[in-house]
């Protein structure tokens, strides 16, 4: 039976555990959906296609289906937070070569310095302003 | 008298109508190198003026020999009461009704006995007083650390609530052919207000950061010094 083009990159893909990212796209993971809404309001001026997620429990299902290049992540979270949130992404073969952006209120040297031990590529402390928003975005997309 | 405390804000009542008595205790109080404050009353005089408050009283010799009426006066304002006159067996009976009443019997060196009692006397009573206003300071300190966490752990909803407004300013700001000269200069001071309180919150954290720091330095400080050496200033 002859393979589809989409099966063959599907192998392709499970084979060399390369997660294929589509360009400019950039998760948000907030509880806050006004933070949410304005982080996206922000890159969507810039070009970039935000995907706004509030609930941290279906991250990874909406990274198999958005695919996202990069992930800015809230760290103080219901449930699931942050920290922890990276340090699973960065545990899963599959999602591990996606950086995480962490962005939070918790701007203190120990709370940088945890999240960098979690994984995170680079960190933004609220408030923010969208010069710095977009600086950490633009390291990776 | 013994050196670390201080008696220059205790008072005492001298209480006689010997002047010879009231002049040989100012005296010897006088060559202590503390002194409190002294007053001398005679018995006519306590009976008329409105009676000052005071740490401690020194009953001497009186020419109205109602011991039990002149204790019942000074109840209510004194802290300890000396007596060097009356007959021990009546003494013993008001010191069950006047607890805070020591006999000081007339002997050769009832000077000396007086003074380090009532040394010792005043001396507990500044340590009481001192210690009532490191209580009333304690509670107002921990008043004030409770503000200060509850500030603290508002800074985390505070900074949310800055993102929001500072990034939709922002969002605004990136359009102004959009808007009005004068919706313009509002939208602009609405920004430079909310990065003024973002300066504000991360001085706040800073300044948080640097008691914490401080506080580690002052406790090592103490766990480092010597057991029982006492601290200096």
């Amino acid at each position: 039976m002859p393979w589809l083009v989409a099966d063959v990159l599907l192998y392709c893909a499970d084979y060399s555990q390369e997660f294929v990212r589509v360009d400019k796209k950039i998760l948000i993971v907030d509880d806050s959906p006004s933070q949410v809404r304005l982080m996206q309001d922000l890159l969507v001026h810039e070009g970039y296609r935000p995907v706004g997620l509030s609930d941290p429990h279906k991250v990874e299902e909406t990274i198999t289906n958005e695919r996202p290049c990069v992930i800015l992540l809230d760290v103080v979270m219901p449930d699931r937070n942050g920290f922890q949130l990276c340090r699973e992404l960065k545990n899963n073969a599959e999602f591990r070569g996606i950086p995480v952006i962490l962005v939070t209120s918790k701007g203190t040297a120990s709370d940088k310095f945890w999240g960098q031990q979690q994984g995170a590529d680079d960190y933004i402390t609220k408030p923010f302003t969208r010069e710095e928003l977009l600086r950490a975005v633009r390291r990776f997309a | 008298m013994g050196a670390g405390s201080s008696l220059r804000d205790t008072n005492v009542v001298i209480l006689t109508d010997e002047n010879d008595f009231a002049r040989l205790l100012t005296a010897r109080w006088q060559g202590e190198r503390q002194l409190p404050a002294l007053t001398v009353l005679n018995g006519e005089l306590w009976k008329r003026q409105q009676r000052p408050s005071c740490d401690l009283v020194v009953i001497g010799p009186l020419r109205d020999a109602n011991l039990g009426g002149i204790l019942h006066t000074l109840d209510s304002v004194a802290g300890v009461i000396l007596c060097v006159q009356g007959d021990p067996r009546e003494l013993g009976e008001l010191r069950a009704r006047y607890p805070r009443l020591v006999h000081i019997p007339l002997r050769e060196d009832w000077a000396q006995t007086l003074l380090l009692v009532a040394g010792e006397s005043l001396r507990r009573t500044e340590a009481l007083r001192r210690a009532r206003q490191s209580q009333c300071e304690a509670s107002e300190n921990a008043y004030h650390a409770t503000l200060g966490r509850y500030m603290l752990e508002m800074r985390h909803s505070v900074n949310n609530a800055l993102t929001s407004v500072l990034g939709n300013a922002e969002l605004l700001l990136l359009e102004p052919g959009q808007l009005s000269t004068q919706s313009l200069d509002q939208i602009k001071t609405m920004h430079s207000m909310a990065l003024r309180i973002n300066e504000i919150m991360q001085r706040f954290s800073s300044l948080a950061s640097e008691i914490r720091e401080a506080e580690k330095v002052s406790q090592a400080e103490t766990e480092a010094s010597p057991a029982g050496s006492p601290g200096r200033g």
